[in-house]
């Protein structure tokens, strides 16, 4: 009787097979429900629209260089769509946990990395595909991208590395705190500190001086003065350092989502 | 340990099983399994029935490896839960009292998507699919999304999707709450299908007794996370002697009930429960015939208003009733808490 059970038992599929599969999940239920990223696209549209013709006057100060303001405010409306839709990523963990789906994950042979993986890589395709869209509404609204083809890829692969760091924070918090009010309330609560004590929509030279401290360690700071550089050409004078920093987070995030998909286990 | 061809054809075996969920704030801990042990013999349908919050779903959790027990040990299909999860998570399927599938993709997309994260080959993935599909009676809806689906065909689903690598050791936790007569009567006629497939164990969680009297081979009684009786469901009821009787009490004042039989000779098992305004008498007798009788009469000449009375061969109600309500005594707040659930889930 067993020895018939033995010969059909399954062999465990490869890590790239499982993050392969759950990311097709989470692609075709996008697909299916593509509502949600197209609507995360009229809030860059409002910003760029808005911030645009309130601050253009910004444009004539000196810290601009002349060069008008929807070319400064493109790549931080493109890492603010970024942080907004980011912080959200954890949401179809709350679902998964309600529903009973994330039990099926975790009592199958499915290694805990490929899990976050696949549904990461998901949020990350969302997520450039966003990025894109926002590049070309600001060219519509006048900006342009002297840093060139190249320099849009610095952009958005920047632009990715802060998503992977939002999208695994927020991953780590839903698997943490399991409630989809405690999650969007502490996102907001981040969210919008981030981007106002950063310099995605001000030069630090016309902030407070504490603000400019706070800035210059905000890794949102970081990621907007990179993209700002790729689509202009001309990167900051600590551009690898900022990298650099951007890359040890968006690591440690990722640790922190696999770790905490492994504290929900031993919580259950 | 036993290895993966095991001489001992156990599915599996449990030891002293003891889950503590720590405490909240002010909340005390509960101590939902307190040495739970017990063991399943491979290719049958195993029955673990008790009251909610028994322990059933828990003791699940640990043997599916989604749990940790705080002490114990369980081994399922050969493998320890604790210190092998993988091994024991490839030769098992899971059916929680939750879904298992996407709303928004579609039945056939679910059952792939399930498959290959178990390891099976895309070729295979699309055949096993189509012919889960086809055997559970959802080949027509298999394009459609899951969301759309009916509570019964959800369900099946769910048990389909745990199939879909050929598990050794299939587990239903409670695959009929909540549905409609119709759905579950489908659902029985599954299981009891998957139950002649050879080289599948099948371990059932209910707390319907005529779920647990129809499909299960071997059943375990569990109580307050302990182990109460195991055995066929045969040799359950045969472990009651005699027949048993019942009456349905109107307003009943458990004192007086108790007082008014106590002189009716050659009556055994006696419970007396009330909730509400009803109230239920049970009783096991060798002599129904003369039991009946003596029970009305006893009854009336102490004012003691009554309806039905019914004397039977020995149910699974029977048996929980004599089991159960023995362990925790006579105490009608205990045995209406423990019994009141079971008692609804059974039909004529």
């Amino acid at each position: 009787m067993t020895t018939i059970a033995l010969t059909t038992a399954p062999a465990r599929a490869g890590w790239f097979t499982q993050a392969g599969q759950v990311l097709r999940r989470w692609l075709i239920s996008t697909l299916r429900q593509v509502w949600g990223p197209v609507m995360s696209l009229i809030q860059p549209v409002i910003w760029i629209g808005l911030f645009g013709a309130v601050f253009s006057a910004l444009g004539d100060l000196p810290p601009f260089g002349g060069a008008g303001y929807i070319d400064y405010l493109v790549p931080g409306i493109l890492m603010m769509t970024v942080l907004y839709s980011g912080a959200w990523a954890g949401t179809g963990y709350i679902d998964d946990i309600d529903s009973g789906v994330m039990d099926q994950y975790l009592t199958s042979p499915v290694s805990r990395s490929a899990i976050i993986t696949g549904q990461l890589t998901q949020q990350l395709i969302i997520n450039l595909a966003q990025s894109f869209v926002v590049l070309g509404i600001g060219w519509l609204a006048g900006a342009r991208y002297p840093g060139g083809f190249g320099g849009m890829l610095v952009a958005l692969g920047v632009a990715t590395l802060l998503a992977t760091i939002f999208c695994c924070a927020s991953t780590a918090v839903a698997l943490t705190a399991r409630s989809q009010i405690a999650l969007i309330s502490l996102s907001q609560l981040i969210v919008l500190p981030a981007t106002f004590l950063s310099t995605t929509m001000m030069p630090a030279d016309l902030m407070p001086q504490w603000v400019q401290d706070v800035a210059r360690w905000n890794p949102m700071t970081w990621a907007v003065e990179l993209g700002r550089g790729g689509l202009d050409g001309a990167y900051p004078a600590h551009g690898w350092w900022q990298a650099g920093g951007l890359t040890v987070l968006a690591a440690l995030a990722f640790l922190w989502a696999v770790r905490s998909i492994r504290a929900y286990q031993r919580s259950v | 340990m036993p290895e993966n061809h095991s001489p001992d054809d156990r599915a599996i075996i449990a030891r002293d099983l003891v889950k503590v969920y720590p405490g909240r704030g002010r909340k005390p801990g509960v101590r939902a399994l307190d040495g739970l042990g017990f063991s399943v013999p491979a290719g049958r349908v195993f029955g673990l029935l008790g009251p909610n919050g028994a322990g059933k779903s828990t003791a699940t959790k640990i043997l599916t490896t989604l749990s940790r027990p705080t002490s114990g040990s369980a081994v399922v299909a050969g493998h320890d839960v604790v210190t092998d999860p993988a091994a024991v998570r490839a030769a098992i399927g899971y059916v929680s009292q939750g879904a298992s599938t996407d709303p928004l993709l579609t039945a056939r997309e679910n059952l792939e998507i399930a498959a290959r994260l178990r390891g099976v080959a895309p070729g295979e993935s699309r055949a096993r699919a189509a012919r889960l599909l086809d055997e559970f009676g959802l080949a027509e809806a298999s394009r459609r999304p899951v969301g759309t689906f009916s509570g019964g065909m959800r369900r099946r689903l769910d048990v389909a999707a745990a199939l879909v690598h050929r598990p050794r050791v299939l587990f239903l936790d409670e695959p009929t709450t909540g549905l409609d007569p119709e759905a579950r009567a489908t659902m029985w006629a599954e299981i009891r299908r998957l139950s002649g497939e050879e080289a599948l164990s099948v371990v059932l969680t209910t707390h319907y007794m005529e779920e647990a009297d129809r499909l299960a081979d071997e059943l375990l009684l569990v109580n307050r996370g302990r182990a109460v009786v195991q055995g066929t469901p045969d040799e359950l009821k045969a472990a009651l002697h005699g027949d048993s009787l019942r009456v349905s009490l109107v307003e009943p004042d458990p004192a007086a009930v108790r007082a008014a039989i106590a002189r009716v000779p050659g009556l055994r098992d006696v419970v007396v429960e009330a909730s509400g305004v009803d109230g239920i008498l049970a009783a096991r007798t060798d002599d129904a015939s003369a039991a009946v009788g003596a029970v009305i009469g006893a009854l009336d000449a102490a004012g003691i208003r009554f309806g039905q009375v019914a004397a039977s061969h020995p149910t699974l109600d029977d048996v929980y009733l004599h089991f159960v309500g023995h362990t925790f005594g006579p105490s009608t707040d205990s045995a209406t808490g423990a019994t009141a659930a079971p008692t609804t889930g059974v039909a004529a």
